[in-house]
């Protein structure tokens, strides 16, 4: 077992910054998931611990050791790819062998090994077949069980759920959890799925543009995102975000957000931030804690999306924009104008220039 | 097949036979639609093989002045088999053949298999090479001969090559020594093949996955091992394939060869193509000619037979 330190981590493909900067530390045993948009830097931040590419700047510890210049066979790092790369040529036995037959471990050592992964991983009664035309969730145990096999002190995961069914991913992602109980390892899990994330990781690095966002546990990022993009990216759908103004109210500091009045009076912490910034805000709340019906944000229904359990309810538009979460029985028509109020605890503030959040932590 | 399949093999191929929608009356139209088709095919295959038959039991040659079905009135049975077992000429040539594969087939192989592994990665000029390493294959065979012909004189490039490289005047007879002239053929050879051979292995190459060579390295496999368990494993019915297709050709070496040394000095370059071919144009013994070639595509026809099921067997298990 092994944590990572990635200090400084620059990479640059001819003029393209594929990663800005990031410095990120991963601690033993931790399970990290990377988060992001495609072609926010994650896969190519995955693939310079793995050793598959060379950082263009910066450096890559695994407990303290410099990784620089050690090939990727000789890392100690288990790889899963997207699509599991089995050797599909091979039975299953003979993948899970592959590794320490390369390394040249004696024969009967070899025969012990895969025995007790595939016992772990209950691959036994499928050791004699070939590796092609096996089920995914099957083929995933293959994989893992091919890295796990050499003990590696560190488990990279690159997006291995995302060629599955959405049915089937919630069986995955419960076994995958699972499966990391077991082996202990360090791992680090890329994904643009922040349920994958959000249900698996014991902290998640929200990554966008080359350069990392925020990193906490999946409450924090949810709960305290630290700018506009944590706030937009993390929730289905993500944080409402009014455009407004710091103002005095009767009853305290209040954001004057413009065409849509005023705010409900800020709670006090929030209120002494808001005061010291003046400019201009942006005002956020989630979608989830809005309570119909009380005074505050008077707008009209613009539609109305029924999901099973819940609905998502869409009032106004164009930057008054905002979307609320209600059980799906929740009794609104289109057209029919209501009065919304953000729960205190759940509003945050933004810088309107810098995207910064205000006061961080709730 | 018999009517009632005997082996398990034959079993699975019967049910395999797909049971016209209709009965036995689409089976009619079906057969009545394709007739034409079949007739032609048939003619194109089956009348010039028996012909060849016919005319390989027979004793008929172009300048007895009668027509080839009237071959008959010289009848001879299967004399003409048995003198081809006897024919040493014959046999020799075979052998030299089988030589001249044996040692072709598997360089182009080698060659074809190292360049392409050599252009699977990236590196500067790799267009232009490409397209020079292609250009043999271009080249008329005719074309080919009569410049290895005149590359291997005795005053020619390779002798001087040779003296620059040894430092003293090299002066070897290349055609006219009967080592040297089957050397020479088979060199010509290997430069025009080998670039099939590169591009079909290319083609194969290309096609294994790029993220289990990674999984395996990571796993710790160096560049050899990766190479014998995944590289070659996954290229192994476009192998088959490519030896398949250049051992066909080779065994019909003819026009480069023909080119360069007329299947000379003596017989020292005869290959089986070249033995036929003077037999039938300078010997005219038709009935003879007509005997090999059946009995050499009988042979040929086995072995191919074998490959295919080798090959069918390969692309299951790829």
């Amino acid at each position: 077992m092994s944590s990572i330190r990635l200090d400084n981590l620059v990479k640059r493909f001819g003029d393209f910054a594929a990663l800005k900067t990031m410095d990120l530390e991963i601690a033993d045993g931790e399970f990290m998931a990377l988060l992001g948009p495609s072609g926010c830097g994650k896969s190519t931040t995955m693939n310079m611990v793995a050793g598959m590419e060379e950082p263009s700047e910066g450096r890559i510890l695994f407990g303290g050791r410099d990784m620089a210049g050690v090939p990727m066979g000789r890392r100690g790092v288990g790889f899963v790819f997207q699509n599991y790369a089995i050797f599909t040529h091979m039975t299953v036995r003979q993948n899970l062998a592959y590794g320490p037959r390369m390394r040249g471990a004696p024969k009967s050592e070899v025969e012990r090994r895969v025995a007790a992964v595939a016992d772990l991983l209950q691959l036994g009664p499928l050791l004699e077949r070939r590796a092609d035309r096996l089920s995914v969730n099957i083929l995933q145990r293959i994989a893992i069980g091919r890295s796990a096999i050499l003990e590696p002190a560190i488990f990279l995961l690159d997006e291995p759920l995302s060629n599955v069914d959405a049915a089937f991913r919630a069986v995955m992602r419960t076994e995958l959890k699972h499966l990391q109980r077991q082996f202990r390892q360090t791992m680090v899990y890329v994904t643009h799925d922040q349920l994958e994330a959000m249900t698996m990781a014991d902290r998640i690095a929200v990554m966008d543009h080359g350069v990392l966002q925020q990193v906490g546990t999946p409450l924090d990022v949810y709960n305290n995102p630290a700018n506009v993009f944590v706030a937009r990216f993390i929730g289905a759908p993500g944080m409402n975000l009014l455009p407004g103004r710091p103002a005095e109210g009767d009853r305290g500091l209040v954001v004057d957000l413009g065409p849509l009045g005023a705010s409900p009076p800020l709670p006090d912490r929030l209120a002494a931030a808001a005061r010291r910034h003046g400019g201009p805000l942006l005002y956020g709340f989630r979608p989830e804690a809005l309570e119909l019906g009380r005074p505050g944000l008077a707008l009209p229904v613009t539609f109305v999306e029924r999901i099973g359990a819940r609905a998502v309810v869409h009032f106004g538009d164009g930057a008054t924009a905002v979307k609320g979460v209600f059980a799906n029985d929740v009794g609104l028509a289109v057209g029919e104008t209501v009065t919304l109020r953000p729960d205190r605890g759940s509003v945050r503030l933004f810088d309107a220039a810098s995207g910064r959040a205000l006061a961080g932590e709730g | 097949m018999s009517a009632v399949p005997a082996s398990g093999e034959d079993a699975v191929t019967a049910r395999r036979v797909p049971r016209p929608v209709g009965g036995d009356e689409a089976a009619r139209l079906g057969f009545r639609l394709t007739l034409p088709a079949q007739v032609l095919v048939l003619f194109i295959a089956a009348f010039p093989l028996l012909m060849q038959l016919y005319i390989s039991l027979t004793d008929w040659a172009p300048l007895d002045g009668i027509g080839w079905w009237r071959a008959w009135e010289l009848w001879n049975g299967f004399a003409n088999y048995t003198d081809l077992i006897a024919d040493d000429r014959l046999w020799s040539a075979l052998w030299r053949t089988a030589i001249v594969m044996l040692v072709c087939v598997p360089a182009e192989f080698l060659l074809g298999l190292g360049l392409a592994t050599l252009f699977a990665d990236e590196f500067p000029g790799k267009r232009l090479f490409y397209s020079i390493l292609l250009m043999p294959m271009m080249v008329v065979p005719a074309v080919a001969g009569y410049m290895f012909f005149m590359l291997f004189q005795s005053g020619g490039p390779v002798n001087d090559i040779l003296s620059g490289l040894t430092g003293r005047p090299v002066a070897i007879a290349w055609l006219s020594d009967p080592t040297l002239a089957l050397v020479a053929v088979m060199v010509a050879d290997i430069w025009q093949w080998t670039p099939l051979m590169f591009l079909i292995l290319l083609a194969g190459l290309v096609g294994v996955p790029e993220d289990q060579m990674k999984a395996a390295t990571l796993l710790g496999a160096n560049a050899w091992q990766r190479f014998v368990t995944i590289v070659l494993p996954k290229m192994k019915t476009i192998i088959v394939i490519a030896l398949a297709i250049r051992l066909i050709e080779n065994f019909k070496i003819f026009d480069t060869l023909f080119i360069m040394t007329g299947g000379g000095p003596g017989v020292a370059t005869e290959t089986i193509s070249v033995y036929i071919y003077k037999v039938t144009t300078q010997d005219l013994i038709w009935g003879y000619v007509a005997a090999i070639a059946l009995a050499i595509l009988v042979v040929l026809s086995i072995v191919a037979v074998f490959a295919m099921k080798r090959m069918a067997a390969a692309r299951i298990a790829a």
